[in-house]
């Protein structure tokens, strides 16, 4: 099976990803250069690589506006993908401690030989953590809501069950994430991991790939 | 200050809202909309009630016949895929095809309705159902799941059955069964085939109670087997009606926590079996094939060439494995 070599180039450069894009050292990005980009690989339901830019926005406040976009490893790289975009805020400080929220509108595509998925959602996260301008590491809570999602039967589908009904589904899906997340700035460029485990929304059900994580590269300008 | 504020705060409230208002869409646990509708959802589909359910069946030929009872894979698929079975039909033989219990079009219980006992009951009664005396024989086909349950079965009642046709069974004791399980699943972590079965857990979520929201899942699913990158090595997807999720982690559950062997009585069961297995299943081959066929103390083994797992779904395969099958009835009719 024939592969893109974009995948296997970030795996090579050592960059890795996961739900909320930006993880942000809160005690550098305060003040300095405004914008972040970065870029990311990791387990987000299946192997998963990401660019994503960030910019704080001049207020008393640190509030990062955000969005990022991802995709899964395979041989088509534009039949499924995610994008998202938001706020991020920084709500309470005391000292090194930090806690921000994060609220994002979200899209996701998935396309097989039997349906076109085109799904409108939403991710809320809460991130509570211990920062230093080297590093920081940081507990993290999400809550992915699948709200709306288009559903396209295609031909594989309707050849066998011409019946099935194309059309908006609501609502379709929710999971929440628990984990943790930690970084180390050097300069201008910041290394972070994250990683964690994803329930559904009743707390039973689990996915096919119950966790996830991330490896970002990320630069500040 | 006051603009990013109100901006993040009118984001949080627009996203809040989109996650708690009701739109007016589709519901995707209704019927018949994301998968077709079950027999006890639509009375114009053919069925049977036995043994407390009622299931999706069909038959082909004189019921006079010698009774050829084909039994689909999964657990959780339906016979729509080894429908070219029914030319055994007009060769002499009564073929009946059904979905098991939980599978396909056949109606849907609670998890705790689906035992492996259950799954070997409710052939009992199909048998019992169609069968006119007993001196009419009555014989197995049973592909992939369907040939464990039909050996379940026969090692149960090793003197009902007159003739078993088994096609790459998982295996008969639960080891066997997780080994080829993992082999047929081993894709690479960066295909698409393994990233498209995986990346839909974002789009659906649904109870365990909420057949046709993971049924539409299931099926979303079962791409992956006709990818070319996939070990079972078939030529494309299997036509499916309608998954069944629920009985599919439920006996797998089951597996897991009964580790069941299927072996204990076989020896009783003097009858020549024919076990085929596929050229192109990589994750099946002669050797797992000999390993599991040799439970049988009477065994004709035939590969299928050209073909992979879903050998007798596609013509190719099915016009390499019908005249193995004809004359090994034939021998016993």
């Amino acid at each position: 099976m024939q592969r893109t070599g974009i995948p296997s180039l970030l795996l090579v450069l050592g960059l890795s990803t996961r739900a909320g894009a930006q993880n942000i050292n809160w005690q550098v990005f305060r003040d300095g250069p405004a914008s972040t980009i970065s870029v990311n690989a990791g387990l987000d339901y299946g192997v998963a690589f990401g660019v994503a830019y960030g910019r704080r926005v001049s207020t008393r406040l640190p509030i990062v506006v955000a969005a990022d976009y991802s995709f899964p490893a395979g041989d088509k790289l534009v039949d499924d993908l995610k994008v998202r975009s938001g706020l991020q805020m920084e709500v309470m400080r005391a000292g090194r401690f930090s806690a921000t929220v994060k609220a994002n509108g979200v899209f996701r595509r998935f396309e097989n030989s039997r349906a076109l998925l085109q799904n409108f959602g939403s991710e809320f996260a809460g991130i509570a953590g211990y920062y230093t301008r080297r590093w920081f590491v940081a507990g993290e809570v999400t809550f992915d809501k699948a709200v709306i999602t288009h559903v396209k039967h295609l031909k594989a589908a309707t050849d066998l069950n011409p019946g099935l009904v194309t059309g908006w589904y609501i609502p379709t899906g929710g999971n929440l994430l628990t984990g943790v997340q930690t970084g180390v700035t050097l300069g201008r460029t910041d290394f972070t991991f994250k990683v964690g485990q994803v329930v559904s929304q009743d707390f039973r059900a689990k996915p096919l790939i119950p966790f996830y994580t991330q490896l970002s590269y990320g630069i500040r300008f | 200050m006051k603009l990013p504020l109100h901006l993040f705060t009118a984001i949080a409230a627009t996203a809040i809202g989109l996650s708690a208002c009701d739109y007016g869409g589709y519901e995707p646990n209704d019927p018949a909309r994301l998968v077709p509708r079950t027999v006890d959802e639509d009375a114009s589909l053919p069925s049977i009630n036995v043994n407390g359910t009622k299931l999706h069946a069909e038959t082909f030929g004189d019921p006079q016949n010698p009774i050829l009872i084909v039994l689909h894979g999964g657990p959780g698929a339906d016979y729509r895929y080894l429908l070219n079975c029914k030319e055994f039909a007009p060769q002499g033989y009564f073929v009946v095809f059904y979905d098991q219990r939980g599978s396909g079009l056949s109606q849907r219980h609670p998890k705790s309705l689906y035992t492996l006992k259950t799954h070997e009951d409710d052939l009992g009664a199909v048998i019992r159902y169609y069968r006119r005396s007993p001196a009419q024989k009555v014989f197995l086909l049973g592909h992939s799941w369907g040939g464990m349950l039909a050996t379940a079965y026969v090692n149960s009642n090793p003197t009902v059955i007159n003739g078993l046709i088994i096609g790459e069974p998982g295996g008969f004791v639960w080891k066997d069964v997780k080994d080829y399980i993992k082999r047929s699943r081993d894709f690479s972590k960066v295909s698409e085939s393994l990233n498209d079965v995986t990346y839909v857990d974002q789009f659906f979520t649904g109870r365990k109670d909420q057949h046709q929201i993971l049924d539409y899942k299931f099926m979303l699913l079962t791409e992956a087997d006709g990818a070319s990158d996939s070990p079972v090595g078939n030529e494309a997807s299997l036509p499916y009606w309608r998954a069944g999720a629920v009985v599919l982690y439920a006996l797998l559950d089951l597996g897991d926590e009964l580790k069941p062997d299927w072996t204990t009585n076989l020896a009783q069961f003097r009858t020549r079996v024919l076990f085929v297995y596929s050229q192109n299943n990589r994750a099946y081959g002669e050797a797992h094939a000999r390993k599991v066929s040799g439970a049988f103390p009477n065994v004709q083994l035939e590969r299928i060439n050209d073909v992979g797992h879903g050998m007798l779904s596609f013509p190719r395969g099915f016009a390499n494995f019908f005249p193995l099958a004809l004359t090994y009835l034939n021998g016993l009719r």
